[in-house]
């Protein structure tokens, strides 16, 4: 069981002498850096962090304080999307090397090291625990609401003027989907792109559900990991998944003792939490990963982060994505819609999943893909680190958005939180009519279409 | 006088300040770390601060303000460069290019697109491709290399064997100069005479000019593509079968190739899955109409077998070909893998040298016991030998450098060049000496010291030492010289041009200018000269391809109004060792320099000509209309045989003679027939004849009127007795100049009229024209120092323009 990340490993001076020699400088990179792509400053992409880190290691001149200052603002900007890793033709482990340095050199932790501007701390603490999301969810909606009523629709605008991390914040609250709770609105919205009229039957409109057809051969058990974020603020999201992975045939359990990944912890400098939450997870589904149960993250970010719990997780844990890409999924109505797949960083490059999305949206009849110009570029969520580095991140996501507008589709869809808030936000500004939705939603629609015409 | 800036940098960068604002000047130390470097791992000092303009004026403002400090400018794209270039000394300002990233739309009947140097290569194809076109030099590094730093370098590319190199892709250049001046390298096609200045600035590595932005030409994407892979268990078979692809007439688009320690990096990096107990691995790709892709890849297939090929497999879809492409361009990426350092090299002979360097490169890597992996474009003759070592191990770093000289001499002893698309840079200045001759050498310094009088920009790049010790003169040939190994041909200037064609055409090959007469009595461009060729830039009726005389041209002996003979470029189909002194001189007249001898590239001749005949209807309007579908549809026409063209009948203009070069096979003239057809309804006459019998029909009544050069959308013209000619241009067609080239309009006497002006070109029998004068834009100051430098007795022909004093 090895953690590729030092908080485990030990990695000496001369180690990362010899990965970082593998980089060949031939500046591949660049193009797939976010940061540099944003800034057209070559010390925010990876070959420029590379360089610094390598004089850091291995000084040319005394300058070693100024070089290792610079160093750590470099890196500090470094949004750890790992483009980088799955451009680079020799196989420099960025992320690998990245880590390394805070272990083999006196260098203070970075991601303690510098604060996060403007959000307050007690804010930023608290974000990982899924009631706070939740309340902050429904914050979000009163805000949208209230603003939308006071300055109109510049409310975006209006709230740059105030503390950048802040404003910011409740910026990407107020544009994730409202129909991330109610069954209602998601139906009512992708009706209308599709122009029909679903009739919504059966108890409460917010809670159809999908019905599990009773003949279904006992598939494959699967434990549920939540996730903070898709549990807070996409609950509606959440939820539909399992409903999908019921009807796939999915036995579901949900060890109640998880918590969250650690990944927020991790990227706000908070090392001794993170190890806590992963120690409670690794406790919760022990059983799971004895007896061979699936371990299902819903959220790309969360099942990216488990995966780097060690090998155990890395061969238990299986995306959402992955997971129903490999089922037999309900039956699906038509779709007829343009839609744009926006791949998330933990998705691509964190763990590969390339093709997976894209077969699960060929399989809804009626729907064209579109693919978006640099599909391996992040769109500047990062977590965290979009509150650290406001402006470049409002960029990213600016950018990312043109170019998802740009193909003419009718709808985006991804599947991590992070994303969906941030590209939700870009799409405000550059396109507006054009909605973004998770992936599960989309899929769980075309699964209630078919249900819906089979009812009575 | 001590200069207030340079003694106080402070006020320098306050100064850039004022101009870039915070965020475009970068002075703190992690930046100059980091572009103190690029893909060279060369470095020469720290710079003084980094500026990234964001736009054109920025950047003119900033150098302007750096030559008035006597700080030195490098220019910069991505730093993907590999000799150097874009490294910076002590104290000089980098400018970098990432901020001007503009593209201009798409001109998809022109097929043209201006972008901003900072746009990357990958960037212009992909905006160009919803209109079905692309750039097409594509460099390795093409992801992230930017155009800017294409034109710098003159970059290559696998796909550069069909198409050319960068400078072949670049219509005009707007440009700064050392004094910041805003200037134009005044050139609307790439067929008009003069000093050619974009031959001059395109890969002069930043130490004349930087460039703001460029006019690219794109190409048509193909109707088919289709990729072979090849694997031979020998190394100099696998040479021998690029050479003899080549030599039977095939056109493939790129003949690429891997050798064994390569191929085993690639699949360490990526598991393709290929053989790996092969000596060599080869990529061959044609493109263009199915029909004829299949016949060539089963030609081909054929013939890499022969040659020692043990497997020959062909890709079955798009993704399979994007795989083996994939390989090809990550193979340089991939040498991390191998060791923590190498000499990366760019070496080019003539093609059929290609196999005895192979194995004297064997004979190297023993001798000085160093590992060596290869990538080839091994159709242009370019070779990438990578040679290892550990810099922490003096011995191996000192066998490495020996060994990688050692096959630059094995290299230069075969007639090639030290470079073909690398650039000299800093890594190459030494060895450049062994290829230069003393004169021309000068020329290059005296070249640099008009651009660049106070040696301010990317100082210490390109040019020896004035005493470096530079190689002799290479003999000029005496008579009409086939290389036919090689597919070049050499000859003296007096040579018959009709006499070398008629002779090449034996063969099956010819030099690709449809000025050609075919038979001493008959045609176009009869009783001319290679020299004339070469001076006058004669462009014929389209029959070409790419262009003109310039594409095929590989080396030039020249001489200076001062009587000394020089000698420049190489016998290799790419070259980018110092100035491009061949390109630049070839169309200037002989106001510089007399040209004395030169080296062509052969192509493959076409099979047949088709000839078409069809009437226009009397209605003005609807003719324009269809003319102009008919230029748009000839344009995008496959132009591996030479280009079709069009011709306006000269009497009446109540026809139109569209000529289409092809293959001797139904399928292919029929198809253009079926699309004529389509276009124009039925001819009311045609003809297919052997290419070598086109004369019969290119006769002085049929070209003396009007022809549309397809391929460069130029219009060129000849009116047989008629001085004015304004009665006789149709107005119809004067409206189709108007609307196709707004640059180019319709005049009366339109060589004085309007500078660049080219008409009567092409079958100027015996004609000698003015050289034209530059355009708005062009630095006449330039102009007039560089006829001193080639002329300094005004012995030459001397313009008017070119006297007196500097305007």
């Amino acid at each position: 069981m090895t953690d590729p990340r030092p908080s485990s490993a030990v990695m000496d001076v001369d180690h990362l002498d010899e990965l970082l020699r593998q980089c060949v400088q031939c500046g591949l990179c660049l193009p797939h850096c976010a940061t540099w792509l944003a800034t057209g400053n070559e010390v925010q992409s990876p070959r420029g962090r590379l360089l610094l880190l390598g004089e850091l290691i291995r000084p040319s001149d005394t300058n070693t304080a100024a070089a290792s200052d610079a160093f750590l603002q470099a890196f500090d900007q470094c949004i750890g999307c790992r483009a980088c890793e799955t451009a680079c033709p020799s196989g420099v482990p960025f992320t690998l090397l990245e880590y390394g340095q805070l272990r083999a050199t006196e260098v203070p932790p970075l991601r303690s090291g510098l604060p996060v501007p403007a959000v307050p701390g007690a804010v930023l603490r608290r974000m990982d625990q899924t009631a706070f999301l939740g309340f902050l969810s429904r914050v979000g909606d009163l805000v949208r609401g209230v603003l939308t009523v006071v300055a109109g629709k510049t409310w975006r605008r209006r709230l740059a003027g105030g503390p950048a991390g802040t404003g910011r914040l409740v910026r990407l609250l107020g544009s994730l989907p409202t129909s991330a709770r109610s069954d209602t609105e998601l139906v009512k919205m992708l009706d209308g792109l599709c122009g029909r009229e679903t009739q919504l039957v059966g108890g409460s409109p917010n809670f159809v559900g999908l019905e599990i057809p009773d003949h279904l051969p006992s598939g494959p058990g699967v434990a549920f990991f939540r996730g903070c974020a898709n549990a807070g603020l996409l609950p509606g999201t959440s939820r539909r998944l399992r409903d999908l992975l019921s009807a796939s045939g999915c036995r579901l359990e949900e060890p109640g003792s998880q918590d969250c990944c650690g990944a927020l912890a991790t990227h706000t400098g908070r090392p001794g939490r993170a190890a806590d939450l992963r120690r409670r997870n690794r406790e919760a589904f022990a059983g799971a990963l004895t007896d061979g149960t699936v371990i299902v993250a819903e959220a790309a970010g969360c099942s990216h982060e488990l995966k780097e719990y060690g090998d155990d997780f890395r061969t238990g844990v299986v995306d959402a994505v992955v997971m129903l890409a490999g089922l037999d999924l309900p039956p699906m109505g038509s779709v007829p819609l343009k839609v744009a797949y926006h791949d998330p960083c933990h998705a691509r490059h964190g763990q590969g999943i390339i093709d997976e999305p894209r077969k699960l949206l060929a399989a809804i009849g009626g729907l064209e893909i579109v693919e978006p110009a640099e599909p391996e570029v992040c769109c500047g969520s990062g977590g965290a680190w979009g509150l650290r580095y406001p402006e470049l991140s409002d960029e990213l996501g600016r950018r990312k958005a043109a170019d998802l507008a740009a193909t003419g589709a009718d709808l985006v869809v991804t599947s991590n939180p992070g994303c969906l808030g941030q590209i939700a936000d870009g799409l405000q500004v550059i396109a507006p009519d054009l909605p973004i939705l998770p992936l599960t939603d989309l899929l769980w629609y075309a699964a209630l279409l078919r249900i819906d015409s089979s009812r009575p | 006088m001590p200069d207030p800036i340079r003694e106080n940098p402070t006020a320098l960068l306050s100064g850039l300040r004022e101009i870039l604002g915070d965020k475009g000047l970068l002075t703190d130390d992690a930046a100059r770390l980091v572009y103190a470097r690029d893909a060279s791992h060369l470095t020469l000092g720290r710079p003084l601060a980094v500026a990234l303009p964001h736009d054109e004026s920025q950047l003119r403002r900033v150098v302007g303000l750096c030559r008035a400090a006597g700080v030195p400018v490098v220019c910069r794209g991505t730093g993907t460069g590999l000799s150097g270039g874009a490294v910076p000394g002590n104290g000089a300002l980098v400018v970098g290019t990432s901020r001007l990233t503009d593209l201009g739309p798409v001109d998809s009947l022109q097929r043209r697109v201006r972008v901003q140097p900072g746009v990357l290569n990958d960037g212009v194809s992909r905006h160009a491709s919803a209109s079905g076109l692309h750039f097409a030099p594509d460099p390795s590094s093409q992801s992230a290399a930017s155009i800017g730093g294409n034109i710098a370098e003159n970059a290559g590319g696998p796909h550069c064997l069909r198409h050319g190199v960068t400078l072949q892709h670049l219509v005009s250049l707007e440009w700064s100069d050392a004094d910041g001046r805003a200037l134009d390298t005044g050139r609307a096609v790439s067929v008009e005479r003069g000093l050619d200045l974009v031959s001059l600035l395109c890969g002069s590595e930043g130490t004349l000019g930087l460039v703001t932005s460029a006019d690219l030409k794109l190409v048509d994407n193909p109707a088919d593509v289709a990729t072979l892979l090849a694997f031979f268990p020998d190394l100099d078979d696998a040479a021998g079968a690029a050479v003899g692809l080549l030599g039977e007439g095939l056109a493939p688009v790129a003949v690429e190739m891997v050798d064994q320690a390569m191929l085993l990096a690639v699949e360490e990096a990526f598991g393709f899955g290929f053989p790996t107990d092969v000596a060599a691995a080869m990529i061959t790709e044609f493109a263009g109409q199915s029909e004829a892709v299949a016949e060539d890849c089963e030609r081909a297939s054929a013939l890499l077998r022969r040659h020692g090929a043990r497997e020959v497999r062909q890709a079955a879809d798009e993704s399979e070909r994007a795989e083996l492409w994939k390989c090809r361009k990550k193979a340089f990426g991939a040498v991390g893998r191998l060791a923590p350092n190498y000499v990366s090299m760019d070496v080019v002979v003539p093609l059929g040298e290609l196999p005895g360097l192979v194995r004297e490169i064997q004979v190297i890597k023993a001798r000085h016991g160093v590992e060596i992996a290869t990538t080839f474009h091994a159709g242009d003759g370019n070779l990438h030998p990578g040679v290892h070592y550990d810099e922490r191990d003096p011995d191996q770093s000192r066998r490495a450098h020996a060994a990688a000289d050692a096959i630059i001499r094995a290299a230069l002893d075969r007639d090639g060049s030290v470079t073909g698309e690398h650039g000299v840079g800093i890594e190459k200045l030494h060895v450049l000496p062994w290829q230069l001759g003393d004169e021309t050498a000068r020329l290059q310094r005296g070249i640099k010291e008009i651009f660049d009088p106070q040696d301010i920009l990317n100082p210490g790049k390109v040019h020896p030492p004035a005493d470096a010790g530079f190689a002799a003169l290479k003999p000029a040939p005496a008579g009409i010289d086939f290389h036919w190994a090689n597919l070049t041909v050499s000859a003296p200037a007096d040579a018959s041009l009709a006499q070398l064609q008629q002779s090449a055409m034996e063969r099956g090959f010819w030099i690709p200018v449809g000025t050609i007469a075919l038979d001493e009595g008959v045609g176009l461009g009869r009783g001319t000269t290679v020299g004339n060729l070469v001076a006058e830039l004669l462009t014929g009726p389209a029959l070409c391809p790419g262009g003109t005389v310039r594409d095929y041209l590989l080396e030039l002996w020249a001489e200076t109004g001062d009587g000394h003979l020089f000698h420049a470029g190489a016998p290799v189909f790419k070259n980018v060792a110092g100035y491009d002194l061949v390109h630049m001189l070839c169309g200037s007249g002989r106001v510089w320099a007399q040209p004395r001898a030169a080296t062509f590239q052969l192509r493959p001749v076409p099979e047949c000509l088709g000839y078409w005949r069809f009437p226009l209807p009397s209605d003005e309007l609807q003719d324009v209309a269809r003319l102009d579908r008919l230029a748009e549809y000839l344009a995008g026409r496959d132009g591996s045989l030479g280009g079709p063209m069009m011709i306006v009948d000269a009497q009446s203009a109540r026809s139109v003679v569209v000529m289409a070069p092809g293959r001797n096979r139904p399928w292919d003239l029929d198809r253009i027939e079926k699309d004529l057809v389509n276009l124009l309804g039925k001819p009311t006459e045609q003809i297919a004849l052997p290419f070598n019998r086109a004369s019969e029909i290119l006769t002085d009544e049929l070209i003396g009127g009007w022809a549309l050069n397809s391929s460069d959308w130029t219009f060129l013209s000849r009116l047989p007795g008629d001085e004015g000619g304004s009665n006789f241009w149709p107005a119809a067609m004067r409206r189709l100049i108007w609307q196709s080239t707004p640059r180019l309009v319709w005049s009366p006497d339109p060589t004085t009229t309007f500078p660049g002006w080219h008409a009567d070109r092409f079958c100027s029998e015996g004609l000698v024209l003015p050289p034209c004068a530059p355009a708005p834009g062009v630095p006449r100051d330039f102009l007039k120092r560089m006829k001193i430098l080639f002329d300094p007795s005004g012995a030459l022909e001397t313009p008017r323009w070119l006297e007196g004093q500097d305007d």
